[in-house]
């Protein structure tokens, strides 16, 4: 089968087109800078050969018409004719409480997920266009929708609820929803088969460590926690955000500093994590050199990352009773030997042990990292949203025809 | 650099025909004051490229250095961040020579005519100097307030493509923009000038072509009544801002606000508008003529109703009154 894989975001839209049968990625890229001067897509072939297509790409609509016009193109595509696509799925971030699994595309649901535009106002509505780009250019092609959030709906209502007047969440659906769903289900799932493990039997904590982080407790396949709560901000310190922090020291900063609640936003999206503790850079690479250089902030924002992870595990780890596998995966989780490291560092009571032998140098690849007698198995798995979009998408839809 | 081959896009469409341009790709302000400099850091902030024309090379520095200020303090105040600040000033552009602005689709003018009564004359030869290097599908818009539109436009080739729109100056979160259809105006220009103000995240107020529109008839009429107060001896100047303030949830004081938008701007309204309508409410109260004279202008002369440091913050009261803040 083969499925279009979409991800639209506001001012971009990436895509990747999958023969799943095959096991082949047929072709993948970018759309960038939609509505601004300078616009282009990035597109590559299967062989590795990128082309650069320059001009003019007023929206969405027309960005997915040129995605399409390019892989049906006898000069750079890869398909004859448009009919060749079985599916396109699409990464949405945001599917409130009413969806808690990847869900074909009706009518209904683009109306569902309009309500939703309001808890995530800078993803789902241009997701949204992106749904509506393609229903109009290819109507007769069925449509699924992966949601973020999904996999973290079967966390149990003790761990969703914030500990704040019933009422709010009620009226403005106030709860921690979690997200990169996508990506924890798909490592949590990968490793269970490099295991060879049962997943209805194994307790996991997954770490997600890009430029968001999240951290998931899976026990028995099913998420019971998460890191990120309402927003993107809770939880692990990232690149930019600050991760958990006093409510109390949020209002006390504002009416100190005088701002109102979009400065108070950008200040705890933008200008924190990573970045505000180091004042140097969010990226982790630059950290770490200045760090070798002796910086000290640079030094304290690696600890203070480290820490947090760790506490998470533990919580988690309680949380469950007990972990038999912990994954990392993202950017950071992928390739950095020196975070994975500093993550597990006196964890061996818990069962954690890494071997350094394994663990450095080791990027971006699926690999065992801890000891042989570490009762915990210690992994890198790398993330695959995409994939994961695509085999959903394909399980609809033969779900439809059967 | 890896091998990537480079096509351009067009030739991929599926239907072959969207030959169309960005719309409001990239806009001109003739005039790079302080309300150029802020039409330019607005549409700048939401991706568009922007050129500005000024008279002097010194100008254009000027307003670099300006736009520089202000988005720094935005930074300060954790409005923004450093590499938001360098992509909005990335996309602006200061010039000497209007032929710069030939692929702008709009261009907005935004002098500062010293003069009133060179005013009109000064606009209508910039709005000229624009039409000729423009194409003819350019919307030629005034950020003027007291100057009438079809008055303006009346001796353009191409008179269906002009409008008036107001920008707020005093706080960057005033997202509001009053926009004015003149006589000639096509409604076609009309609509997409209102998609620009939805494009750069404002709320358009649609306004019938009036001297004053709505925002500087309100404003000018509260100042008058609030010196009034003052010169009856009512309520002091410090206490005047608080009620005002406080009392009905203002952001800024009618005095504090007369110092931020410049006392002698306020003084050629009051005059056009005087001139416009006849009524007696409209006429400059001895107390901002005083000041004008004086060139007490506000904060960007450090002294007006208030005084002011060099960053524009209030260090005390200026020479109308003795009271301690």
């Amino acid at each position: 089968m083969k499925i279009l894989v979409i991800n639209c975001g506001s001012s971009s839209i990436k895509y990747q087109f999958f023969s799943l049968d095959e096991n082949r990625v047929l072709a993948k890229g970018i759309v960038e800078k939609i509505g601004m001067k300078g616009s282009f897509l990035k597109h590559e072939k299967e062989s590795g050969q990128k082309v650069l297509f320059e001009g003019e790409i007023l929206d969405h609509k027309i960005g997915i018409e040129y995605i399409l016009g390019v892989l049906s193109s006898p000069k750079h595509g890869c398909i004859k004719s448009l009919n060749e696509i079985n599916a396109v799925g699409h990464r949405v971030v945001h599917g409130g409480e009413k969806f808690s699994e990847s869900v074909l595309i009706t009518e209904e649901v683009t109306q569902e997920l309009e309500k939703f535009c309001e808890l995530a106002p800078l993803h789902n509505p241009p997701n949204l266009k992106g749904i509506y780009a393609v229903r109009s250019l290819i109507p007769e092609i069925p449509q699924v929708a992966v949601f973020d959030t999904a996999f973290h709906h079967t966390m149990p209502q003790h761990a969703f609820m914030y500990a704040i007047p019933y009422a709010l969440y009620k009226k403005y659906g106030i709860r921690r929803y979690g997200f990169h769903g996508t990506s924890h289900r798909y490592v949590s799932s990968r490793a269970c088969e490099i295991l060879k493990a049962d997943p209805a039997k194994v307790k996991i904590i997954t770490c997600h460590l890009g430029n968001g982080a999240s951290a998931c407790a899976i026990k028995y396949g099913e998420s019971i926690d998460t890191s990120m709560g309402f927003t993107p901000v809770e939880g692990l310190i990232m690149g930019t955000r600050s991760g958990d922090i006093d409510m109390g020291a949020v209002t006390f900063i504002m009416d100190k500093e005088k701002i109102g609640t979009k400065s108070a936003s950008i200040l705890f999206n933008k200008h924190s994590g990573l970045l505000g503790i180091s004042g140097i850079a969010s990226d982790m690479r630059e950290i770490c050199s200045a760090a070798d250089k002796g910086d000290e902030r640079c030094l304290l924002a690696i600890k203070m990352l480290n820490y947090r992870i760790r506490k998470y595990i533990g919580a988690y780890a309680a949380a469950m009773g007990g972990v038999d596998v912990l994954v990392f995966t993202g950017g950071l989780g992928e390739n950095s030997d020196i975070t994975r490291a500093g993550v597990c560092e006196d964890l061996e009571f818990l069962g954690i042990s890494i071997n350094n032998q394994i663990n450095e140098g080791l990027r971006g690849e699926e690999r065992i990292i801890s000891n042989e007698h570490s009762r915990v198995k210690v992994m890198v798995v790398p993330t695959n949203e995409e994939l994961m979009i695509a085999i959903d998408t394909q399980n609809i839809i033969r779900s439809l025809t059967k | 650099m890896e091998d990537i081959i480079i096509e351009p896009i067009e030739d991929f469409g599926l239907s072959k025909k969207h030959q169309q341009r960005t719309l409001f790709s990239k806009i001109g302000i003739v005039g790079c004051g302080k309300d150029g400099q802020n039409i330019a850091r607005i549409a700048s902030a939401n991706g568009m490229e922007v050129v500005f024309i000024e008279l002097s090379e010194d100008r254009i520095q000027n307003a670099y250095n300006r736009l520089s200020i202000v988005l720094d303090r935005r930074i300060d105040n954790w409005g923004m961040t450093q590499g938001e600040k360098k992509l909005i000033l990335s996309r602006i552009k200061g010039s000497l020579d209007y032929k710069d602005l030939k692929d702008c689709d709009f261009v907005i003018e935004a002098i500062r005519a010293e003069a009133s009564e060179r005013k009109i004359t000064e606009r209508k030869e910039v709005f000229r100097k624009i039409e000729e290097v423009v194409t003819p599908e350019c919307i030629i818009a005034t950020n003027s307030t007291t100057i009438i539109i079809t008055e303006l436009s009346s001796e353009l080739k191409h008179r269906e493509r002009c409008v008036s729109l107001h920008f707020f100056v005093q706080s960057p979160e005033a997202r509001v923009c009053e926009v004015v259809k003149g006589m000639y105006t096509s409604e076609e220009v009309y609509n997409s000038v209102l998609k620009f103000v939805k494009m750069v995240d404002r709320q358009a107020i649609p306004v019938e072509e009036s001297a004053g529109l709505i925002s500087i008839r309100l404003y000018t009429a509260l100042l008058n009544e609030a010196c009034e107060v003052l010169l009856e001896g009512v309520g002091t100047m410090v206490d005047i801002d608080s009620v005002w303030k406080v009392g009905f949830g203002m952001r800024f004081g009618p005095f504090e606000l007369a110092d931020i938008l410049g006392i002698d701007k306020i003084n050629r309204w009051m005059e056009n508008l005087y001139t416009e309508f006849g009524d007696p409410r409209y006429m400059a109260s001895p107390v901002i003529k005083k000041l004008n004279r004086a060139k007490r202008f506000g904060v960007h002369t450090c002294c007006g109703f208030y005084k002011y440091d060099v960053n524009g913050k209030i260090v005390g009261t200026g020479p109308l009154s003795n009271e301690k803040l």
